[in-house]
This record gives C-alpha cells, structure tokens and sequence, in this order.
C-alpha cells in the first residue's frame, strides 16, 4: 500500500459551542509532503483555529461542532490520538503558556517531550543539546525558563516542538516578540529545514515569500486563496487587508515584471525580473 | 538551592551536606512528631527545650528571610495574645503584676505563653524542612513514591506559580504607576487602585492555565511510557526513620487522647 | 447571558482532569496575590478567597475546596504555619460557593449578596472553634480583635466573643470577594467556562 504523503483537508467547518457564526467555513485544501504553507488573514479570519483543527486541539482537547474531514499523512485523530500527535510539534500563540510550568531549568523543559515519550536518558541529552544548538539556546541550558527575554522564549517553545523530530510542524506567529534579527535567524532557520512539513500562521509577508511553498489567505473563516507565492500576491484582492510583499511593491513602482507578466515577490525573481527587463 | 549538573557533565558531582540525605518524608514526619509532643504537653520547660532543638536544626542548615518573616509576624501575633490574655482571659485570678494601674494575670500569661510556644515550634520546624528541600526534589520524590503526574504538577505547580504571579502583579502595577496616582485615603478610593491592577491580572492568569492545560495535553505529559528520571540523590536509613517517626506520632496522639479520657 | 441548567449530581463529579491540574495552581497563585494586594494597601478585607470563588464557579466544588486546602498550605509554608489549619475553612468555602454556584445562586447582582452571607457563615462557624484553639478566640485583625476584647472585657462568652469577631470580619470579606468573582466570570470568554466545565 502507498503511504499516503498529503495533508488534506475537505469542507471544514468549525463552530465553537456559544457561539452563532463558524469559525471556519468549506476549507478545502491539499498540500504535499515537505512543503512549507504560510497561513495569513487579519485577526479573526480563523488562522489560529486552523492551526487548532491540524494539530487535532479541536476537537481532542477543546470541544467544538465540525462538519467535513482531514487527514495529514493518511491520519485521523479518530484513528489513534497518540499516533497522531506524535506527528505533529505544535507552536501556539502566547508562548509563556506552552511551556510546562515545572521546569528547573531550560535543558528540562526541552526535554519534557521526551520523557514524556519514555525515550533513554543519555539520548535524551544528546537530543536537548542538538536542538538548542538548532535553535540558539546553548548558552540558556541552565537558567531558569523564568529568566528568559520574550524572544528566548518563544524560541525555546519552538524548541520543544521540534524536540522530538515531528513529521508536522505547526506555529501560530511564533516570531511576534523576537526582535528583527530574531525573527531573520528564525527564517533563515526554516529555509532549511527539510522533509518536515510546515504550516506557519504569520505576519511576516517577505519572509514568508522567501521560504514559503504555498500561501493559504484566510478572511472571515474562509480560504480566499491558495497557491504559490508568487501567484497569490500577484492577485490579492483588497478587502483581504494584507499587504503586498516590499519586493512586490518596489517592482511595481518600477515596473519590472517577470516574463509572464506577474510582479515578483522575493530575491530570487526580483533578479529574474531584472534580467527580463533588460 | 543546589541544582543538578547532571545534564551536561552527565554524572553527579555535588558534595552532599547532612540534612540533604534524610529524604522529605522524614522530615515532614519529624514536624509532625514535634508539634504532636509541643501540643501533648503543658510543661513549659519541654516547650522550651522543644523550640531550643529546632533553632538548633536550623542554625545548623540555612538560614532565611522567609523564615524570619514568618517568626515576625507571628511574634507579633503572640505578643497581642500575651496582652490580651493576660488582662482578660476568663480564669484569671492571681495578679502576676501591674503596670499603670491595669493587672496582668498569670494564668492569662500561661495560657498564651504555651500557645505561642507551639506555634514557634511549628514555625521553626516547618522552617527547617522549607529551607533544606528544593521543589524538584520533592517533585521528583513525590512521583517516585506513585502519586500520578497530575497530582504531583498540581502540587507543585504552585511553588513555580506564586513567583510569577507576584512578577506579573508588580508589571502591572508599574504600569499603573507610571499614569500618576494620588495617594489613596478612603476605601472607595483604595478599591478603585486594586481594582484595575487585580482583575486584568486574575483573567490572564485564566487564560494562561487555560492554554498550559492545551499545551501540556499536546505534549503528552499523560503518555504511558513516561518514566521518572530516578532521583539523584541517595536517602539514609528512610524506612527506618519512617517507621521510627510514625509510631512516635501514634504514641503521642494516644497519649493526648488517653489523658483527654482521664481527665487530666 | 443564557446560562444552562447544571445537573446536581454532576458537579460532585471530579476527576482531577488536564484542564482542573491547571485551574487549581493558577486559582491558588490568584488567592495568593489578591491577598497580597489587600495587604499592601492595608484593606480591611483580606480577599484571599477570590481564586477559590472562581475555581468553584469554573470547575465545580471539589476544584474550589482542592485550591483552597493547596492555599492555606502555602500559607502555612510561607508565611505562618498556623494557617494550614485554617484549610478546613477553606474547603468549606469552596464547597459553600460550588453547590450555590450549581443552583443558579450566582446569576444576579442581588441573588450573589446572599450567597456572600451564606459563605460568611459558614466560613465564621468553621474558623471560630480553629481560633479558639490556636489563638485564643483572636483572629489577628486590628478591628476585629479589638471587639473582640471588648466582648471579653465585660465577660461575654469567649466562643461567642470570637464568632462575632469573625462573622463581622467575615461578612465584609466575603460580600467584596463574592461580586468580584461574580464580575470577572462574566467577562470570561465563552470559550474558557466551557474548557473547564466541560472537561470532567
């Protein structure tokens, strides 16, 4: 049998319970293994529910009416919750919440994952070391969580969601109290990360544009766009309220476009456009 | 507080001083037996001798600001019972003596002296065993002994919470500082103060247990096979000491009771 | 705002879940600062029970009693041991505002005026015999003790004498404690009373 290697998703609509309007409304989308998806909308167009509904939060831990189906890798959280979750490291908003609350010092929160998971204490070490080094975080192995700048904390979150290698990665804005060269580390972190597929809900259109394979637009609980970057930004529409790439901006003001005709909306086309322009 | 350098260097190295090796159990079982006998008793010379050996316990560990502060405040708690006992306490009769004209009783003042003996007995012990316990130890000793994860985070999930919030109060009253208060006279006033600092502060702190409740579940802190790191640390004669202190305790307590019966 | 009938038998119902392991410390640590707040600025109450009020409308009596036993706990390591006792007194205040809670008594500004003097007695009538026994009849509040020694001086019973010192102490605390919590549970997003009451 073929392992299935999409991320599915069909006619997904979710209702909080007291509440009138769905959250989410018809969200169809596929996406490929590998692939890294940008999720951007302005607030309460739904991108944290999503994220919520992938990482199988709704409906395992917080009660909502959904109507459709998904799957990632040909699994269902109706199939096993522990296989699934195992899948996925999840990054959620409001990183002082993701972490555990009863870790003496940074080396134990990153390895709370793995205890979790019963993995062999010396492998633990060696995984805690690899990933702070991943994530800039050596020097802080043995301070308190308590100790830590927002920026450091976010990163030491997404820290323990890459900890134990999952197949999925999940983040909702995890760069928002990073400052620039933070958030520049983090992307450039990204752009090489492999074989792993990631949905990231940010606001950080450029950088988004530089590493992302696909673009979902959020606006009011439905998906008003998906595709590759360049496509999507090229025919944003206005009431979407996102603004377009600096690149995308800067072209157009001097009219280099690309040989099809679209604006381009990172370095590596704004170096084609130039090029077809002369 | 010592920490473990385990993680890195991968092996212990930490010289161990003596209270470290009498495991938590004990030493709860040691307050326990010490308030029991301070409170069997009347004798005020076994009070004394009781405070004086658990001074020494702490002299001879740490000393702390915490524990200071709770001998302040109770200090001064017993010196209000001390007046208000010795003056009207309701089997007053010998006048022990006078000061401006109003006489303080002797029975009053011993009534109160045993009461403050014991709370002092239990301030000191209690004392002993915060200041030479670290909360992952108990943590760790906690889950080792077979109370679930659950019950042990609840537990001491609470040591780590009260510094934050503390933290998190003081951000906020900052802030508030910073857009100028006057003074607060009235109760009105002072609420109208409290107000805006404690009640945006109680929803974060529901918000935030909210999304740790999500997150922990995400990260498996229920999954099967997890296993407690084995405690680092090597316990003295712990069976002994807890049969020892425990039937101490069972003695003392029908020792009370027996002479509660008899009507001593 | 529409609220639903709670089962009675149901809110008995505890299992200390993921969403109660959380509510508790975090209910505890909101007791824990009200008080410190009352303190500093040298209030009349000492509205150490905000965070027992809330875990009981929340998540249930069992949650309330549970965050208010952990409260006097830490009070006792903290700051003065005599205050574990006092645990009892919590337990029945968060039992006291769970059951009242369950039965609606917490739906309108005047029905919560009641329900503060119901916890208030049940509070004074369980703290009263703890403060006779640890210290005296006393209960460490200036104003409070103040009648208190005025009772005993023209020889009222000192069980009496205690319990009106702590009933009138009691009534206060409780009646500011109650709308506060009544307050703040209103503004609670929906999404958060379903999280914890629906997780049992």
């Amino acid at each position: 049998m073929v392992e299935d290697k999409r991320i599915v998703i069909e006619n997904l609509t979710t209702r909080y319970p007291g509440t009138e309007q769905p959250q989410l409304r018809q969200i169809n989308a596929e996406v490929h293994t590998g692939q890294v998806v940008g999720i951007i909308g302005n607030s309460h167009s739904g991108k944290s529910t999503l994220c919520r509904v992938l990482a199988g939060v709704i409906p395992k831990i917080v009660s909502a009416e959904i109507e459709g189906d998904w799957h990632m890798l040909g699994r269902r959280v109706s199939d096993g919750w522990r296989a699934y979750n195992a899948m996925t490291g999840v990054v959620l908003q409001n990183p002082a919440g993701q972490l555990s609350g009863l870790a003496d010092t940074v080396a134990d929160e990153i390895a709370f994952d793995l205890i979790n998971q019963g993995m062999a204490e010396g492998l633990i070490q060696k995984r805690v070391v690899e990933v702070a080094t991943q994530m800039g975080l050596i020097e802080q192995l043995n301070l308190r969580p308590e100790s830590l700048s927002g920026g450091q904390i976010q990163r030491l979150a997404i820290a323990t969601a890459i900890a134990a290698n999952p197949a999925v990665l999940i983040m909702d804005d995890p760069t928002s109290e990073m400052d620039p060269l933070g958030r520049r580390q983090f992307f450039q972190w990204l752009a090489q990360v492999k074989e792993t597929n990631v949905f990231i809900v940010t606001s950080e259109i450029d950088d988004l544009c530089e590493v992302g394979d696909v673009v979902w637009v959020l606006n009011e609980g439905q998906m008003v766009a998906q595709g590759r970057p360049g496509e999507v930004f090229n025919h944003l529409a206005a009431d979407w309220q996102i603004p377009a790439p600096t690149i995308q901006q800067l072209a157009q003001k001097m009219d280099w476009h690309l040989a099809d005709g679209r604006y381009p909306v990172n370095d590596a086309e704004l170096k084609e456009a130039r090029y077809v322009h002369n | 507080m010592m920490t473990d350098q385990t993680l890195i260097s991968g092996a212990p190295r930490v010289k161990l001083k003596w209270y470290q090796v009498i495991d938590p159990i004990t030493k709860l079982l040691l307050i326990l037996d010490m308030t029991l006998l301070s409170f069997a008793s009347t004798n005020l010379l076994l009070q004394a001798g009781l405070i004086l050996v658990a001074t020494l316990l702490l002299l001879f560990s740490k000393l702390s600001s915490t524990t200071f502060k709770a001998l302040g405040f109770s200090l001064f708690l017993i010196g209000t019972m001390l007046i208000i006992q010795g003056l009207f306490y309701s089997r007053n009769q010998t006048v022990l003596f006078s000061v401006l004209g109003v006489s303080f009783y002797k029975e009053g003042l011993i009534y109160a002296t045993t009461l403050g003996c014991r709370v002092l007995v239990i301030i000191l012990t209690s004392g002993f065993f915060m200041v030479t316990t670290s909360i992952s130890e108990n943590a760790a000793y906690l889950e080792l002994s077979g109370l679930s994860y659950k019950t042990v985070y609840v537990l001491m999930s609470v040591c780590y919470i009260l510094p934050e919030m503390m933290r998190n109060m003081r951000k906020i009253q900052q802030a508030q500082k910073v857009r100028g208060t006057n003074p607060q006279k009235t109760l009105i006033q002072k609420l109208k103060s409290v107000l805006p600092v404690l009640i945006p502060l109680v929803i974060k702190t529901l918000d935030q247990s909210m999304a740790r409740s999500i997150s922990l579940q995400l990260r498996g802190f229920d999954n099967p096979n997890r296993t407690v790191r084995t405690s680092q640390r090597v316990y003295r004669l712990s069976r002994t000491l807890h049969i020892g202190l425990t039937g101490l305790a069972i003695l003392l307590i029908g020792w009370k009771i027996w002479s509660k019966i008899n009507g001593l | 705002m529409k609220t639903e009938p709670i089962h009675r038998t149901s809110m008995w119902k505890f299992k200390l879940s993921a969403a109660t392991m959380t509510l508790i410390p975090a209910a505890v640590g909101i007791n824990y600062v009200a008080k410190a707040l009352a303190e500093g600025l040298k209030l009349p109450v000492w509205l150490g029970s905000l965070g027992t009020f809330l875990a009981s409308m929340l998540a249930g009596p069992v949650a309330g009693a549970i965050s208010g036993f952990i409260n006097n706990v830490i009070y006792g390591l903290t700051l003065s041991p005599i205050s574990t006792v006092y645990a009892i007194t919590s337990i029945g205040i968060g039992i006291a505002v769970g059951i009242l809670h369950a039965n609606g008594w917490f739906s309108s500004a005047r029905r919560v005026f009641i329900s503060a003097i119901i916890i208030a007695i049940v509070s004074a009538v369980i703290s009263t015999p703890l403060n006779v026994i640890f210290w005296g009849g006393q209960t460490g509040i200036a104003w409070g003790d103040s009648l208190f020694a005025v009772m005993v001086a023209n020889h009222a019973p000192v069980w009496l004498a205690s319990f009106t010192d702590e009933f009138v102490l009691d009534i206060l605390d409780k009646v500011c404690v109650a709308y506060l919590a009544f307050f703040i549970y209103r503004q609670l997003p929906q999404r958060m009373v379903h999280f914890f009451r629906d997780d049992k």
